[in-house]
């Protein structure tokens, strides 16, 4: 790679990993590690209504019961004792981008946050360790009824009995341990509610930046998109690189309903410290459709599976995916999906690099259950290998309990073929852009999916990647 | 020629996925006659063959398919196959495990319901692999798979002459082929045609094939409307015009061209 | 005794729900009266037989193997969820793994060994028969050792009487020395109230081969695996399993392609059918471990769906340490096809028709690979009488 585009890449880099320094007057630090004494606090702290105050308590204790999955990556370096739950600004949330406090508005600014907002986004959120400090929504998306405003208050506001209906129903406490843990000290996060027939035409984005060392993320996202509705949410997270261990267990929980459609795309860049054990689902109702566009980058460690429950009739979904495994990551990524209505159909593509010793797995269940009669499915996953001390896993799963299916699975593994590097010289690259050029072309069909400026974003990580070790 | 129709078709619409491919399409076909069906590029032609033969796919929504005087209209294609009806595919079915031979052997136990007579069954199907030059090594292998293009169409050509069928509908049978192997599938449909009352639809948008055959008639075939019917002549005609004055009204979907 | 054992262990352990990551034989009562395998039929000169080897001939005669494997390891961490650990303590990593040793071990069954002599090639088949009677309850373990540069034919055949109830459970290992092949064919054509499994493990050293054809077309529950050991460079293995399970049968396979060695190349097919409440899981692996520079990997399955009833599990891995390989896996698992019914129906043949068309069109492209026509016929007839 050239002097040049490797300037740019440190730049880049340098954006993603300025550690604010945090003042004990300015900010709330809960003590770390997770008793009932410190979700108490934290259910105090927030004013929860009762039954919040109950949930939290009895998700801990199903946390306490639970154990870790046997499967995945290795965690055993994450002390749950040295991480704090809740880290707060104590200011308060705004809703106008010169109120928010001078030190955390340059964070995001130099992310690029509010500049994307006046561009090209419908409203934005941007959460600072665990709890949203911006809010904003365009007037024209506002009048049409849309709310996305931040799980507070949502929780005590006019909305408080839809969150209530809601809440931790698709992914309850008992799903798997960090699915309890999260019930138990969740905070920040959004929520959205798109009425009946209304189509938001430009997309709705939170960012998520965890910035304190040693703290865990456990915002929660619950968007309901009523029956003929259109939205497309997209979801940004980063962080800076500290030599503790970070948390985040988030959880995303999507309701699309008869005939909508919703489109959920990420671009996930935490710090290369960061456990990332965030859990995705959407229930899919009658005709409706999800679309999930997934890009994993950072963490250290991933355990990453958006799942979708075809419920309704002819629902319909699509994941596209792309995870790139480097130095010292373990991220083990996938989609999950479920049909349970007739008529419906899942397509899984997803891409997988793994470099310089990065662990890339890719991991996927699909489950055909005996109703969902002339449902079909088609699963592709291609895995590349840069190096020969990485790894490159593929572990799909399959559960076919009705004939009449059709359950198509491909999956590839393979290099940058010689012939194609050496084509690319002869055309006057270096090597080493040739590469970066063919590991894009590689990533291609996901980086079509995204809106151009994380597309664009998308492309540098990958650059990014590439050229560091 | 003028004894008991054959195939009668009378007001046949079809759709694909409810797009209306075939409007009001009438054709009668006596045993023995031979009829070529020509259009341009999707005009219909092979739905058309489909809808005849019962291809599930293709739904019919109005209209009616008479075959030897049974109403085949809603039956399945085994029932139409029994019933003496046979469709030329233009890509046949690939069967690994089952052999050419055995294959045409099951159809036509299945076709009959009487036993096969292996010697007289063996002796008849290497006379017909002759005549389509086909190497004998060809019934032992499995069904279409790692066949030519012109391999596929002649192991059809094969299954139409020992299957004797009253109708045989060849779809594009001389498509993709040499002209070796044109003249070798239109060898086997003379033989097909010598046999006694065995009429013919074929199927084409070239002409190549006709050139040995006697064709009674000729349909052109537009957008899903038969534009125009006329002798063996009409071929001749269309090989030196092409369509041009049968798609002369774009945009319109209902009228006939020569009014 | 009661067999009580976790067999069938995926090689990197995936979400818990789908119950896949190994499989329970529970059998109760089973009094096991015969461990000694059926004589060998049909030796030709270059093929000797012991029939009483031990464990540790077994162990004397992998142990070059095994050094040699043992000096491939690396430090480069597993998959997530590696479940190699468990297994470790095999003489040769078998598909069903080490509960299927520590079975024959307790019940001291003696190792039948057939060697084929160095550079000697022989293509006549040798026999073994398994001929169940009811209420016989078996196990039986074999070494199939082919010599530096030998090819050796082995077809092993399950039969019983009809309606016949018993267990007949098999493990069979595979040394292929430098050079040489093995081909090893095992049909089953046992009577429903049978339990069965069968396992095999095999090794290739350089330029050696192992092809393997299984016929899975009996039996009340079945359990097979087998992981082949690509040790040496330019291995190869080659395998083609045909299975048809109908009523409650169950089978439950594990197949590894354990690729180490440069150059390495494996192949693995599986065209099954499903019927009435038959239920059936797959779990092929292929392993790509560090050092398999130019190895490939191909692993196809094609299962054929015919009743609402059934239940079918597919597990296919590929795991990957090796940069420079070319690994792939497809899997197609449906009902017959529109176009297939169609153009049979055109045919004049109807759908039940042509759906015993079809499955024995799938189980005769397997069947027809085994060279022995006698037995290819009496595995027709099979098809057809339980058609």
């Amino acid at each position: 790679m050239s002097d040049n585009n490797k300037a740019v890449v440190d730049i880049d880099r340098s954006v993603y990993d300025i550690k604010d320094v945090e003042n004990e007057q300015d900010f709330y630090r809960m003590e770390d590690g997770f008793t009932e004494d410190i979700v108490r606090k934290i259910s105090e702290e927030k004013h929860d209504p009762e039954w919040m105050k109950k949930f939290r308590l009895d998700s801990l204790k199903i946390y306490n019961e639970l154990e870790m999955p046997d499967w995945g990556p290795d965690t055993d370096e994450l002390d749950m004792n040295l991480i704090s739950s809740y880290v707060r600004s104590k200011s308060d949330m705004k809703g106008k981008w010169e109120d928010v406090p001078e030190d955390i508005k340059n964070t995001f600014e130099r992310l690029g946050i509010p500049e994307a907002e006046r561009e090209s986004l419908a409203g934005v959120g941007a959460q600072y360790d665990s709890e949203l400090v911006y809010h904003n929504v365009k007037d024209e998306v506002a009048d049409q009824g849309v709310i996305y405003t931040d799980m507070e208050s949502a929780l005590t506001g006019e909305y408080s009995d839809m969150v209530h209906e809601y809440f931790m129903k698709l992914v309850p406490p008992t799903d798997h341990k960090y699915a309890a843990l999260h019930g138990a000290v969740w905070s920040g996060g959004s929520f959205v509610y798109v009425p009946k027939g209304v189509k938001v035409d430009i997309p709705l984005q939170s960012y998520f930046r965890l910035n304190a060392a040693g703290a865990g993320q456990f915002e929660h996202t619950l968007i309901i998109v009523d029956e003929g509705a259109d939205l497309h949410f997209i979801e940004g997270c980063s962080a800076p690189k500290y030599n503790v261990a970070n948390l985040h267990a988030g959880c995303v929980e999507l309701f699309v309903k008869k005939n909508a459609r919703l489109r959920y795309s990420t671009i996930e860049n935490w710090s290369k410290n960061m456990y990332n054990l965030n859990t995705k689902r959407a229930l899919v109702e009658e005709g409706a459709r999800m679309e999930w566009v997934s890009g994993s980058f950072g963490s250290h460690t991933s355990y990453l599976y958006p799942m979708t429950i075809l419920k309704g009739d002819h629902s319909t979904m699509e994941y596209t995916g792309i995870t790139f495994a480097g130095k010292g990551q373990n991220l083990d990524t996938g989609a999950k999906v479920v049909h349970q209505g007739k008529y419906t159909s899942s397509l899984i593509s997803t891409k997988s690099i793994s470099k310089s010793g990065g662990i890339g797995t890719y991991r996927s269940s699909v489950i055909i259950n005996k109703e969902a009669k002339h449902a079909k499915t088609s699963v592709s996953c291609d895995s590349l290998m840069l190096d020969s001390i990485s790894r490159a896993d593929t572990i799909p799963g399959m559960d076919i309990r009705t004939n009449d299916a059709d359950v198509g699975h491909e999956a590839k593994i393979g290099r940058i073929s010689d012939e194609a590097v050496f084509y690319l010289m002869s055309r006057g690259l270096s090597e080493a852009d040739a590469r970066a050029m063919i590991v894009s072309g590689f990533a291609n069909p996901v980086s079509k999916e995204l809106p151009l400026e994380y597309a664009v974003e998308m492309n540098n990580l990958i650059k990014l990647e590439m050229s560091g070790g | 020629m003028s004894e008991q129709t054959l195939l009668k078709v009378q007001n046949l619409s079809a759709s694909v996925e409810d797009l209306p491919i075939l409007h009001d399409i009438n054709l009668e076909i006596r045993p023995g006659e031979t009829h070529v069906l020509m259009g341009p590029n999707g005009a219909g032609k092979s739905t058309l063959g489909y809808t005849l033969m019962g291809n599930p796919h293709y739904r019919v929504t109005n209209g009616t398919i008479t075959f030897d005087g049974q109403d085949l209209t809603k039956e399945p294609a085994d029932k139409r196959a029994k019933a003496g009806m046979f469709l030329s595919f233009q890509n046949p079915l690939e069967v690994p495990g089952i052999s050419l031979g055995s294959f045409i052997r099951n159809a036509y136990h299945e076709q009959t319901g009487k036993p096969v007579k292996l010697l007289q069954y063996k002796k008849q199907l290497g006379e017909a692999m002759e005549l389509l030059t086909m190497d004998d090594s060809y019934a032992d292998r499995d069904l279409n798979v790692g066949f030519s293009g012109g391999e596929k169409k002649k192991a059809e050509i094969l299954q139409m002459l020992m299957l004797k069928p009253k109708l045989a509908i060849l779809d594009e049978t001389d498509s993709g082929l040499d002209v070796d192997a044109v003249r070798t599938v239109s060898k086997g449909i003379q033989e097909y045609q010598k046999q006694k009352d065995g009429a013919l639809l074929i199927i084409t948008h070239s002409t190549k094939i006709l050139e040995a055959l006697h064709v009674d008639y000729t349909h052109v075939l537009v957008k899903g409307h038969i534009v125009t019917t006329g002798d063996g002549s009409l071929v001749e005609e269309i090989n030196e015009h092409g369509f041009e004055k049968y798609v002369r009204c774009e945009g319109c979907d209902g009228c006939n061209p020569n009014n | 005794m009661d067999l009580n054992m976790k067999v069938n262990h995926l090689p990197a352990l995936t979400y818990r729900f789908l119950k896949s990551n190994n499989s329970q034989i529970e059998i109760n009562d089973l009094y096991i009266e015969n461990t000694k395998t059926p004589e060998p039929e049909n030796i030709p000169a270059a093929v000797s037989v012991k029939s009483d080897a031990t464990e540790a001939d077994v162990k004397a005669i992998f142990e070059d193997a095994n050094n040699k494997i043992k000096a491939k390891k690396t430090e480069l961490p597993g998959p997530n969820g590696d479940t190699a650990p468990l297994n470790d303590g095999q003489v040769v990593r078998t598909g069903m793994g080490v509960e299927i040793d520590n079975l024959m071990a307790e019940m001291n069954v003696p190792v039948t060994v057939i060697t084929a002599a160095e550079g000697t090639e022989v293509k006549e088949p040798v026999f073994i028969r398994y001929a169940l009677k009811d209420g016989d309850c078996v196990l039986g373990s074999q070494v199939i050792h082919a010599l530096k540069g030998s090819e050796i034919t082995v077809i092993m055949e399950y039969d019983s009487d009809t309606d016949a109830k018993g267990f007949i459970g098999i493990q069979t290992r595979l040394l292929a020395e430098e050079g040489a092949k093995i081909n090893l064919i095992k049909v089953q054509m046992l009577s429903e109230g049978i339990m069965h499994f069968d396992d095999i493990g095999g090794v290739c050293e350089d330029k050696a081969s192992i092809d393997s054809i299984g016929m899975q077309l009996g039996a009340l529950n079945t359990w097979g695996g087998c992981r082949v050991t690509l040790l040496g460079r330019k291995s190869k293995f080659n395998n083609h399993t045909g299975y048809l399970c109908r009523h409650k049968q169950t089978y439950d396979m594990n197949y590894v392609a354990d690729q180490m060695g440069e150059k390495t190349e494996s192949e693995m097919i599986f065209r099954g059918v499903l019927l009435d409440e038959a239920q059936k899981i797959f779990r092929g692996t292929l392993d790509f471990k560090s050092g398999s520079a130019g190895s490939v990997g191909d692993e196809q399955e094609d299962t054929l769906l015919l009743s609402p009833d059934v239940v079918n599990r597919t597990m296919p891995m590929i795991l990957c340490q090796e940069e420079d390989v070319d690994g792939r896996h497809g899997a197609t698992i449906g009902q017959l096809g529109d176009d297939t019914l169609f153009y049979m129906q055109s045919r004049g043949i109807g759908e039940e028709e042509a759906k015993r068309l079809m499955i024995r069109a799938r189980m005769e492209s397997i069947a027809r690979m085994i060279p022995d026509e006698a037995l290819i016929i009496r595995i027709q007839q099979f098809i057809r009488t339980i058609l």
